[in-house]
């Protein structure tokens, strides 16, 4: 790492000149901009449709070009002059929910998400946005997430407008109804805003005895202003079974979001960023499955650039979920019973993008007093993926409406290891007037831990 | 090219607003964007675009469609999950598309006489997954049966891996709904009674490729589970080996519910893609052979199966030790074809049948036609009942693989037909195929079937020019134009 | 590749064709000349001469289906391919055969048995019933439960058109989709479309070891098996036949006059056992259980296969000899059968009976006095169809076919198979009026 360490610094700079300089351009058929999707990416589809019922903007429209094969078609026919890059492609571009389920489907491997995110990104040079998502892009995308103070400075309005009592206010005063109904359903779910824990512990949180292994924990964006107390439990858990748990300052947003909307070169300096951040650690846990993917993904950000290529795949390999890690190193078994019934949904990006789907199941089945009950499809995607509910509110309702409807009438929790799974579970929960809470796999853990802990202080 | 970058139309003409009108807006498809995955189905080789796509959510509303474009004398296709073989939904360019896949509900499920009623959208695999609590399954099983539909199904009468013991889809449909070309609707099998009087159309419809009527409703026969299921893996150093073994196992009165067999290429396949099982890479085939039945009678016919694969020099053979074991093992075959892309950006799959005991020197054959095509030929076969899949590998981007491959498949099928076999056992004559119709039925047998068509489908107005050759046209002909590239 | 035309001269009548001396037969379907085949360019030759000629042509095989419908006494020509017989190919690695089809059942059965394997095909009276027949008619026994009806193992035949032209259908090979599937057409469209002159079989190894259980429930205890038939067939038991006997019926065969259901298994001798031990631990409390094995069985069968109305057996001249085939649901056979009975009894007509109630197809045999079978086929096709069942005469004399509908009413899609006909033989020529709708 140390060699790499003088260069990646020039190249950070470097990116610092702004990129609107001219360079050769790549030109692929009727992709006229930088990075165009990768040839070598649709070569592997052989359009054998194994894909399709996997998809959920499928399963619900039916229509081919809303599948990843017909996606994949697509954005080969673009390659091959058949049609241009206007909206009637984005259209189907952006109403993929990047869920991945498609890639565990497909015998041949291809990586769909990878191509639609790379035809977001020519999407996003050919037709820039304009009017409100013009806005929000320039404003939150790229305004905001790229900066930790601006989402700690929203986090803290948005504690005093839950605090202050402005929240009962809005909702008694009728602000609400001229809301969107699914900005309207989200706002009344919006977990109560804790403090992040970047600040409020040590910059390396030492383990419980003697220290096993240092790790770094990816606190997050959003994660760490919106379920702070998920990160709480993380560093609780991981310290309880002897790591040490590093906080790197420097570290940012993972960029998915950005990603995922085609806004590739935020995407990229968020990844330079993290990339720096985390250079002193072997292991980079993240305990939110969409960001843990993206940052296993970052060599896919660099297939043209071969400087930053070994960077990133170097980074890609330290980084693991969570639960996988617990998992993998005989995490300890709490003793104190918790007495509950509950379900596990496979977040999109954990189940399809990191292929974790048993670590998880086996850390709560662990928990004395866990029931697990079976959830019917439980890999099919809730509709959250990113921010995909705020974009396709009509789509992702439908598919929160399948996914609640799927969740066992006797449970008494949802577990899962996504906060916007999370989110968008806990809006669907609500929406439908159920019961059942909604909490992330570690969480769990820890409680076991903390009752364990409290009894045999006590 | 008929997709030029010119040619927009983003306005809806005359007759998508009439089909609009019938169907609603929302469920007609017909900008170019839109329309361009409709190309093809899971056969590439082919493409043609359709004119628009209507979905359609009920019978009534296909008989309308059918009708208004009867009047308007608009040629169309009926489509599933378009995961054919054979380009059956392939349009040959200006065909309305009438997509099933919205029509996916079951109606009716009588588990005491045993059949289920679907829709044509219903996709294969969720008519086992929603009776298996109660111990019944759908027994065929296509490899796509992850995606494909019941109405498709229908249509290419589709097989499986498990059809050698329990047939393939004619021999579990019980009753139809069709919309005729007319747009009449007519009930075959009413009820799933069996026998009544009248020539056999439930027969007839079943693998007619969507040319005869458009199916609507479907009556199933379910069947009851196995009490016990054993899969054996066997790996042999020589596929003559294998072959005999094949023999063997069925003179020994064994009727496996499944006996598949996978070459040295096709396993570098699927040990490239996502079920890698860690088969030897050095072996020259492996067996997978599935016996079920009543669990008393199975381990004798392991034991049996064991003895016949040792007795032909198997290298290594193992039974599956769990449903997870056999899980894999089957997840690696069925996705077999997809695997390809893994180790070739291209593939054609062909689809002859030959009589079992031909197998070695067929196989020999199919050697040589990759070496004279110099095209790489793996091999996937329901080796049980002698239906073989070349899988001939190319790469579409280097110019006259694709024509070469073409060449080559035919040239397999010649092989297959020449020792008495079919040109197709499963995936359908289609587009891909029509004019190799000749190398197994003669003029008057291909004229005896087109004036069955006529009975049904007078202007050929239902997928049109799929399933026979055009008057006139051999194989020959189409070989050498594909060597001119055309 | 076959020549499709015979290179003779259409108009001159085929040596072969000699006078029937048999006229007037009680069953009909006869023919003023008679043509014995014994190729398949004598039938070729035949039919292209009648297609010339404008002559109707009956065809007859064993004959045990000559009372299976025909609104025509004597059509001009009777062709027969009683001697048209013989194995062509019998491909023993593959297990599949090609036959003639005045080759019997019996005689399948026996070129097969020293190889291991078996034609699955189970109609009664093996001895006179030709395959030909039984394809072109559709016949089955019980145990198409397990092992399927013609359609499902006939692959391949030739078809004779009515003009002479030989038309191939399916092929040799077990799985085959190449163009429609033709051979369906043939089957069961009783030689109203073509002369069946080949037809090539899927095989079955014989099974190793076979049980026949016999379960007896009191009378008035008709509801026991129904509730024993769905719970046995909700288990894993495989049996090859689930079929349930009238208590005429049952006494022939096992001397007691009781409903009985009769449960054959064919399989590994410890999968027989172990099938029958579920029996055992099961029985109804209302039943009596008797098991045939291996010889037994086969005896017991042999006597079942002879049951009932056909050409073979008639009695004196007042009472007649009547045969039908119901199709049903499933589990609708028992009520079926007790319909049946009742109406027997009410009506005075003598009736056996027996049906799968695992695949919907019942046989009903009728003994008595003309008047009396009108009344009772009137009334049972409306029970039965009630229940989107169906009647068929598969065996009445040929005065009776005038004054009772054997096939029931025509289909909906009639127009279809007029359409079919009118492709296959534009003349109408082939067994004319034998069929459905007076096809």
């Amino acid at each position: 790492m140390a060699d790499n360490k003088g260069r990646l610094v020039d190249l950070l700079s470097k990116d610092n000149v702004e990129s609107g300089a001219p360079c050769e351009t790549k030109r692929l058929g009727n992709y006229l901009w930088d990075d165009p999707p990768d040839e070598n990416k649709w070569a592997d589809c052989v359009h054998c449709g194994m894909c399709l019922e996997a998809c959920p903007t499928y399963q619900e429209t039916g229509e081919e070009q809303q599948s990843p094969r017909g996606r994949v078609y697509l954005i080969k026919a673009v390659a091959e002059g058949k049609i241009d890059v206007n909206d009637a492609f984005a259209k189907p571009v952006f109403d993929c929910l990047d869920c991945r389920a498609c890639e565990t489907a497909c015998p041949a491997d291809v990586q769909v998400g990878g191509l639609i995110e790379e035809a977001r990104g020519q999407i996003r040079q050919a037709l820039p946005l304009t009017g409100f998502a013009g806005v929000f892009s320039r404003t939150v995308l790229r305004g905001i997430f790229p900066h930790q103070n601006r989402i700690n400075t929203l986090g803290g309005l948005m504690r005093f407008y839950q605090k202050s009592g402005m929240q009962q206010l809005a909702r008694k005063s009728g602000v609400l109804r001229i809301m969107p109904t699914h900005l309207k359903d989200m706002e009344a779910i919006l977990p109560e805003v804790g403090k992040p824990v970047q600040g409020r512990f040590p910059d390396v949180v030492p383990a419980e005895g003697i220290p096993k292994q240092r790790v770094a924990i990816l606190t997050g964006c959003i994660m760490d202003v919106m379920f702070s107390d998920v990160n709480e439990a993380t560093i609780r858990v991981l310290t309880h079974n002897g790591f040490e748990v590093g906080l790197p300052k420097r570290q940012g947003c993972c960029g998915a979001l950005h990603v995922h909307a085609g806004e590739r070169e935020t995407g990229k300096k968020l990844a330079k960023q993290n990339i720096e951040a985390f250079k002193e650690y072997d292991k980079v846990l993240v305990n939110a499955a969409g960001c843990g993917c993206a940052l296993q993904e970052y060599p896919e950000l660099f297939k043209d650039d071969p400087d930053m290529l070994p960077l990133a795949e170097a980074f890609s390999s330290k980084v693991e979920d969570v639960s996988k890690f617990l998992y993998d190193n005989d995490f300890k078994r709490p003793t104190a019973e918790l007495k509950t019934k509950i379900t596990y949904h496979d977040a999109c990006h954990l189940a399809h993008g990191q292929g974790v789907r048993f670590e998880p199941r086996h850390i709560l089945s662990e928990i004395p007093g866990v029931e697990m009950v079976d959830l019917p499809d439980a890999d099919r995607c809730c509709g959250s993926a990113g921010i995909y509910n705020l974009t396709h509110p009509e789509m992702a309702g439908k598919l929160l409406d399948r996914k609640i409807d799927d969740i066992p009438e006797q449970v008494e929790m949802v577990s899962m290891g996504n906060p916007g799974c999370m989110l968008q579970i806990a809006m669907g929960v609500t929406k439908y007037g159920r019961s059942e809470k909604v909490v992330h796999t570690v969480q769990l853990l820890d409680w076991a831990y903390e009752k364990e802990k409290s009894a045999t202080t006590s | 090219m008929l997709f030029g970058k010119d040619r927009k139309a983003t306005k809806p003409d005359a007759i998508i607003q009439q089909l609009m009108r019938i169907v609603g807006q929302k469920e007609v498809l017909y900008l170019q964007e839109d329309l361009i995955s409709y190309e093809c189905d899971g056969y590439t080789m082919s493409k043609g675009m359709p004119k628009a796509v209507v979905f359609v959510n009920n019978t009534k509303q296909v008989s309308d469609v059918v009708k208004y474009l009867n009047k308007q004398g608009i040629p169309y296709i009926a489509r599933g999950a378009g995961t054919g073989l054979s380009g059956g939904a392939t349009p040959l360019g200006g065909e309305v598309l009438i997509s099933l896949v919205r029509m996916k509900k079951m109606l009716h499920l009588d588990l005491e006489n045993r059949k289920a009623v679907v829709e044509p959208g219903y996709i294969n695999l969720k008519l086992t997954q929603s009776i298996s609590d109660k111990g019944y399954y759908y027994a065929p099983d296509p490899s796509s049966q992850y995606a494909c539909t019941i109405g498709g199904n229908v249509a290419e009468n589709s097989g499986g891996a498990h059809c050698l013991k329990y047939g393939v889809t004619t021999n579990h449909i019980l009753g139809l709904e069709v919309v005729l070309p007319t747009g009449e609707i007519i009930e075959l099998g009413e009820d799933g009674v069996p026998d009544r009087p009248g020539y056999d159309l439930l027969g007839l419809l079943t693998g007619s490729e969507g040319t005869l009527g458009i199916v609507t409703k479907i009556t199933v026969k379910v069947l009851k589970n196995p009490e016990a299921k054993k899969t054996v893996l066997a790996y042999f150093d020589d596929i003559a080996d294998a072959s005999q073994a094949v023999s063997e196992i069925i003179a020994a009165g064994i009727i496996p519910a499944a006996l598949e067999m996978m070459d040295q290429i096709a396993i570098e396949g699927v040990e490239s893609a996502a079920y890698p099982v860690g088969h030897p890479r050095d072996i020259a085939a492996f067996l997978l052979i599935e016996v079920d039945g009543v669990a008393a009678g199975i381990e004798d016919q392991i034991d049996e199966i064991l003895t016949v694969c040792k007795d032909n020099q198997v290298r290594e053979v193992k039974v599956a030790r769990d449903e997870a074991e056999r899980g894999l093992w089957w997840a690696n075959r069925k996705m077999g074809f997809g695997a390809m892309g893994a180790i070739s950006p291209d593939y054609l799959v062909q689809d002859g049948v030959i009589p079992r005991t031909r197998l070695p020197e067929v196989l020999t054959k199919i050697a040589e036609i990759s070496k004279k095509y110099d095209l790489r030929i793996a091999n996937i076969f329901h080796a049980g009942d002698g239906n073989l899949h070349p899988l001939i590998l190319f790469d579409a981007r280097i110019p006259g693989q694709s024509e070469r491959a073409s060449s080559a498949g035919s040239a397999c099928l010649k092989v297959c037909a020449d020792v008495g076999g079919s040109i197709t056992g499963e995936h359908g004559v289609g587009i891909e195929k029509s004019d190799e119709m000749r190398f197994i039925f003669h003029d008057d047998e291909i004229e005896a079937q087109t004036k069955i068509r006529a009975v049904f489908n007078p202007d050929d107005r239902l997928n049109p020019g799929k399933l026979f050759p055009q008057p006139g046209r051999c194989v020959e002909v189409k070989q050498e134009m594909s060597k001119e590239g055309l | 590749m076959v020549s499709s035309h015979q290179d003779t001269d259409l108009c001159t009548e085929p040596e072969v064709l000699r006078t029937n001396n048999e006229l007037g037969h009680p069953l009909g379907n006869g023919g003023e000349e008679f043509v014995d085949c014994y190729s398949e360019a004598d039938i070729s030759k035949t039919l292209a001469y009648a297609y010339e000629t404008n002559r109707t042509v009956n065809i007859i095989s064993g004959g045990t289906k000559r009372g299976y419908g025909g609104q025509i006494e004597q059509a001009d020509i009777l062709l027969s391919l009683k001697h048209y017989k013989g194995i062509v190919e019998h491909s023993v690695g593959d297990l599949t055969m090609t036959v003639r089809p005045g080759t019997t059942i019996k005689e399948i059965t026996d070129e097969l048995s020293p190889f291991g394997q078996c034609l699955a095909l189970d109609p009664p009276w093996p001895e006179q019933a030709t395959i030909g027949g039984v394809i072109a008619a559709n016949d089955s026994g019980p145990k198409r439960l397990l092992y399927g009806s013609a359609r499902d193992f006939v692959i391949g035949t030739r078809i004779v058109y009515a003009d002479g032209r030989i038309i191939r259908t399916g092929g040799k090979v077990v799985k085959n989709v190449a163009g429609y599937d033709m051979n369906k057409l043939f089957i069961g469209s009783m030689g109203t479309l073509g002369v069946i002159s080949e037809i090539t079989l899927k095989l079955r190894p014989i099974p190793k070891y076979e049980g026949v259980s016999i379960l007896h429930f009191q009378n008035g205890q008709e509801m026991a098996i129904r509730k024993f038939a769905v719970h046995l067939l909700d288990s894993m038991l495989e049996p090859v036949c689930l079929e349930v006997l009238t208590p005429s019926v049952a006494k022939k065969m096992t001397g007691k006059n009781q409903y009985a259901l009769v449960i054959a298994f064919e399989d590994r001798e410890r999968a027989v056992r172990e099938q029958e031990k579920w029996i055992q631990e099961h029985i109804p409390k209302e039943a009596v259980l008797t098991i045939f094995h291996q010889h037994e069985a086969s005896e017991w069968w042999g006597q079942f296969y002879h049951l009932g109305a056909s050409r073979c057996n008639t009695t004196d001249d007042v009472k007649i000899q009547a045969a039908l085939k119901i199709g049903s649901n499933n589990l609708d056979v028992l009520d079926n059968l007790q319909i049946a009975c009742q109406l027997a009894d009410d009506i005075g007509v003598y009736v056996e009976g027996h049906g799968g109630v695992g695949h919907g197809i019942t046989k009903i045999f009728m003994e008595g006095f003309p008047e009396a079978f009108i009344s009772f086929v009137e009334l049972l096709r409306k029970k039965v169809e009630e229940r989107h069942g169906y009647v068929l005469c598969t065996h009445l004399p040929f005065v009776l076919r005038q004054k009772i509908s054997v096939w029931g009413d025509k289909p909906e899609h009639f127009f279809l198979l007029d359409g079919i006909k009118q492709v296959n033989d534009p003349k109408r020529i082939l067994n004319r009026k034998r069929y459905v709708g007076g096809l």
